[in-house]
């Protein structure tokens, strides 16, 4: 969850708290990209009675932009009902759970998708996809992995989706982290140092969160119907976010159960890259940052220009970024990574620039293959299908962040800057194990069951 | 089928009551307008089993959003606004 609880509002709000977004061409169908929107974070696999499911009563959207101008073409709506088979028990299953439509599976969550094009005409999909159950354990879901592949669709129109709960993939080191910037490898040298270095622990190693993957044929997303087969050229380049909408008003009467919502839908939450609303918007302004869009974000570019973490390192890590400390100019280095794209010539064989418009976008050049032996530092570890070239689920974005925040980018643009040794080395200690993963759609590990899980790790 | 007036739509603005019918019309509008020069516009079926909601926007205009379904419809109604504003004191 690179970008869970963000905002002081959608803290409160976890169904439509969007935690993570990546967008890769997908190693397995390499015609194909998979999008994938994470919402509810923080998910203790032990989650009952009620487990966790998708907000009823939120819109939520994957959002194509092919043609540069910020705004979307193409956009997935995602929409969600849950229906009990037997209201007159607390149980979430009465029984094991050997189907997604098992009546012994009492709340059980279906969804529709609907496709917007650049007009915003609908066109319904699907209807009444089956989502899975959570994951509770070896007597409500013995066979959780046949559960979760029979919710694996392939929809008339040609996308392939997912929806329902998978194992976090994201991994940080969230405690040490928000503690100041502390990174336990470096621990010795921070500020408020309380010993010697250690190795960074993975908070969210045994959570889950909840997908939505859509993977789609490229000729579907590009502006003229092309395979996106050449690296060079601007129409293999999309960039792509999630959004989540709730109704204007919510209505609640005295001693009447539960809400009603009526008005149009207006945006609570978004997310392109990683870690934008948790360390580059300030406090103050995270909560209108989610209900803007991406294409408005030219009116942010300061922060992203002279980022805060970037001042902060050097005072928490004395005399480890002298050099960061120094830099005065405008980063854009980290305009293009993050507001723009890369154009050609700065990075040998890549590019994944849109054009001026400045906007925060996963950024995909759709024409550069998956990589045979990917490197989680994506491409500052020489990996040019990894981030921020789109996102991969293993792509290591806390160190790729911390190190370009460092200023190890900037000599990319600005060849007169030399950056600190220490912003090549900057990381919070974490590594993913493989097991949070798989090869295929939707390519997030199964979650974890609640009856093993924290019991296992106690 | 009915036309509500001004005065019938205050006095109904709770739907669901099956007194209003399958269909109603009720003045509004898509954009801000004055209210007797705004068209009507019908309420589908599944509108009327969830609220009605009028938000006062902006008491000196008079700007009132009316908001049934997933659809807004604001339009300018001062006498109607100052009608709420007397009935909330």
């Amino acid at each position: 969850m690179s970008s869970h609880r963000e905002a002081p509002e959608i803290s409160k709000d976890p169904v439509a708290d969007s935690t993570d977004f990546y967008a890769f061409v997908s190693p397995d169908r390499s015609d194909t990209v998979t999008l994938i929107a994470n919402y509810v974070p923080l998910q203790v696999p032990a989650g009952g009675p009620n487990f966790f499911e998708f907000g009823t009563d939120v819109l939520y959207e994957i959002k194509v932009d092919n043609d540069g101008d910020g705004k979307p073409e193409i956009t997935y709506q995602f929409n969600f009902t849950t229906t009990y088979q037997n209201p007159n028990t607390f149980l979430y299953n009465t029984g094991p759970i050997s189907s997604n439509t098992d009546k012994n599976w009492n709340s059980q969550q279906t969804y529709s998708v609907t496709k917007l094009n650049s007009a915003g005409n609908p066109t319904v999909l699907a209807t009444g996809l089956t989502c899975p159950p959570c994951n509770i354990g070896p007597h409500s879901t013995p066979k959780y992995a046949d559960l979760a592949q029979a919710a694996v669709h392939q929809l008339p129109s040609g996308e392939t989706v997912f929806a329902g709960q998978r194992r976090e993939g994201f991994y940080v080191d969230l405690g040490s982290v928000f503690d100041l910037a502390d990174l336990r490898p470096f621990e010795n040298l921070h500020l408020l140092s309380l010993g010697g270095a250690g190795k960074g622990v993975d908070a969210t190693k045994f959570v889950n969160v909840h997908s939505i993957a859509i993977q789609v044929p490229k000729s579907m997303l590009t502006s003229d119907g092309s395979g996106a087969t050449d690296a060079t050229s601007s129409k293999s380049v999309i960039g792509a976010y999630t959004s989540a909408s709730r109704q204007v008003i919510t209505l609640r009467q005295d001693k009447v159960p539960g809400a009603r919502h009526v008005g149009p839908f207006t945006q609570v939450s978004r997310l392109g890259h990683p870690l934008i609303n948790e360390v580059i918007i300030p406090i103050g302004m995270k909560d209108q940052w989610n209900t803007t869009d991406p294409a408005n974000d030219g009116s942010l570019v300061a922060l992203y220009q002279h980022p805060e973490l970037a001042k902060l390192l050097p005072i928490l890590y004395p005399n480890v970024f002298p050099n960061l400390a120094a830099l005065t100019d405008a980063r854009a280095d980290l305009v293009a990574i993050l507001l723009t794209g890369i154009p050609s010539g700065i990075i040998p064989g890549f590019q994944n620039y849109t054009g001026p418009v400045q906007a925060d976008l996963l950024r995909l050049n759709m024409a550069i293959a998956p990589s045979a032996t990917p490197s989680t530092l994506g491409i500052l570890g020489g990996d040019l299908a990894g981030y921020p070239n789109g996102r991969r689920v293993m792509d290591n974005v806390a160190t790729i962040e911390l190190r370009a925040s460092a200023g190890a980018t900037d000599p990319l643009v600005a060849p007169s800057y030399k950056a600190d040794g220490a912003a090549a080395l900057v990381t919070d200690g974490v590594a993913p194990t493989s097991d949070r993963y798989q090869a295929t759609f939707p390519y997030l590990g199964l979650p974890l069951d609640g009856f093993n899980f924290p019991a296992n790790v106690a | 089928m009915s036309k509500l007036t001004r005065k019938g739509f205050l006095g109904k603005t709770s739907l669901g009551a099956a007194a209003i019918g399958a269909m109603v019309s009720v003045p509004g509008l898509a954009h801000v307008t004055e209210a007797d020069a705004a068209p009507e516009f019908k309420l589908r079926p599944e509108e009327l089993k969830g609220p009605l909601v009028a938000h006062v926007r902006d008491l000196k205009t008079g700007e009132i959003a009316v908001m049934v379904g997933t659809r807004e419809i604001v339009y300018r109604d001062p006498q109607f606004a100052k009608r709420l504003l007397r009935a909330a004191r």
